[in-house]
């Protein structure tokens, strides 16, 4: 009888204390998405008010007015920041990012054979695997467990920007993960540069209250009047509301991140109870198996004797 | 019944303050201040640090921000500012020792230019949310708070 049940008991150890990391793990991963999914809420009206500035902007303004806002007639090169996380055991979270983004650059690659795809991620899991499926990756920057300053983005934002302007990428878009509730997150493209209005993919929007779609106000034929110079006002606000765009997608994959991980965590916790329950019964049946056995061993001899 | 706009100011903190329908507003701009009526014709600016200043139903709200844009749309104005706040909320004595505090290191690090607009930005921002606590003050009668 032993050989069975002290197998058994073994496995039952080992799928305890799993079970017990797992569960602290889900706790952790509980509150670090309470704080991220604060601070991506309590930015998410600002920064699609900024998004809607810059995109009635666009379309509303002339596009020579700032090379930001120019279209360029052949893309050759496109900039793709991806936004991912720094560890794992997150679910699918940074596969379905990767995968999404993969889908991106091979129907652009369609259209364009000779596209080159130039990738500046944050964090490291999109950089791996990024490597790993032989793209060319120009930038680098580290990313915090949870974002809370938008001075982070600056440099991101400094870089982008710059390669746009010195024709290094003719179109930027950034990957990342649209929070949308601690059971959804949705895997997310969006173009940065240049501004134009149709590709609003909505970052984390058309779910805050407080803020209208404007519908009506795209009937009306209007021009922007600007204080003092146009030039002098949007050298500032392009930039800076990019920087917002950069930030917001960086909360909103925070927010995303750690509750994937919380809800993969959940998922082991509850397939680690499962596990343990089956085998308990698993290890009863067998030693109540082998006591059976060894009565009637007992008594089966028992009988030889007396007879 | 006069027309009215709909106005709306937000932070990367929070939405400090929105009202479907106010009458007036008056905000700092690098221009100067500049009062916003309904019908204004669309129009982009920078907001510089000071005071805004919102009628709404014939009372006025007032609120201290830093640095910002402003976009005024067909019946809309938005106001995205790097901070700010409600009169209500500021704290007048922790605004002037920061005021002060703003002002000393200027003095010390003058030749320091980088550092210098810096400080140069915020204590712009103090002074602006010093101003306005005091206008509040002023106006709820409450006479200034004792110094200690």
């Amino acid at each position: 009888m032993p050989q069975a049940t002290r197998e058994i008991k073994r496995r039952i150890r080992s799928i305890k204390s799993t079970h017990q990391i797992t569960r602290a793990m889900e706790l952790v991963s509980a509150a670090k998405m309470r704080r991220a999914v604060q601070n991506v809420l309590a930015t998410r009206t600002y920064a699609q008010l900024g998004w809607q500035l810059l995109s009635e902007l666009s379309a509303r303004t002339d596009q020579s007015r700032h090379p930001l806002l120019a279209r360029r007639e052949q893309i050759k090169r496109l900039g793709l920041v991806i936004i991912s996380s720094n560890r794992g055991l997150c679910g699918g979270f940074n596969h379905q990012l990767t995968h999404r983004t993969n889908q991106y650059i091979q129907k652009n690659r369609e259209q364009n054979p000779q596209l080159e795809v130039d990738l500046v991620t944050v964090g490291k899991r999109g950089r791996d695997i990024m490597l790993r499926t032989g793209h060319n990756i120009v930038a680098e920057f580290t990313k915090a467990d949870i974002t809370t300053r938008i001075e982070v983005v600056a440099p991101i934002a400094k870089l982008l920007i710059s390669d746009y302007l010195s024709g290094k990428s003719d179109r930027v878009v950034m990957a990342y993960t649209d929070f949308i509730s601690p059971l959804t997150q949705k895997p997310i493209i969006k173009q940065l540069l240049p501004i134009v209005k149709e590709v609003d993919l909505n970052l984390g929007s058309a779910r805050v209250a407080g803020v209208k779609q404007e519908e009506q106000a795209a009937n009306f034929n209007y021009e922007y009047l600007f204080e003092p110079t146009p030039d002098a006002v949007l050298e500032n606000l392009l930039p800076r509301l990019l920087e917002v765009q950069l930030y917001q997608a960086l909360l909103e994959s925070d927010a995303s991140e750690h509750s994937a991980r919380m809800m993969s965590m959940r998922n082991a916790t509850d397939a680690a109870h499962d596990m343990i329950s089956s085998l308990t019964l698993a290890f009863n049946q067998a030693r109540q198996a082998s006591i059976t056995t060894e009565l009637a061993d007992i008594t089966g001899g028992r009988a030889a004797l007396g007879a | 019944m006069p027309k009215t706009l709909e106005f709306q100011i937000a932070t990367p903190e929070r939405v400090v303050f929105e009202a479907p329908a106010v009458e007036e507003i008056i905000l700092p701009t690098q221009m100067g201040e500049i009062t916003i009526l309904p019908d204004h014709i669309p129009l982009v600016s920078s907001l510089v640090a000071g005071e805004i200043r919102v009628k709404v139903g014939g009372q006025e709200v007032s609120m201290a921000v830093s640095g910002g844009f402003i976009e005024v749309r067909p019946g809309k104005v938005v106001v995205l500012a790097d901070t700010a706040e409600r009169a209500e909320e500021i704290d007048e004595h922790r605004a002037e020792e920061a005021r002060e505090k703003a002002r000393q290191l200027m003095q010390e690090k003058k030749t320091e230019t980088t550092d210098y607009t810096g400080l140069a930005a915020k204590l712009e921002r103090e002074l602006a949310r010093l101003k306005v606590v005091r206008k509040h003050r002023e106006r709820k009668n409450l006479g200034p708070k004792a110094v200690e």
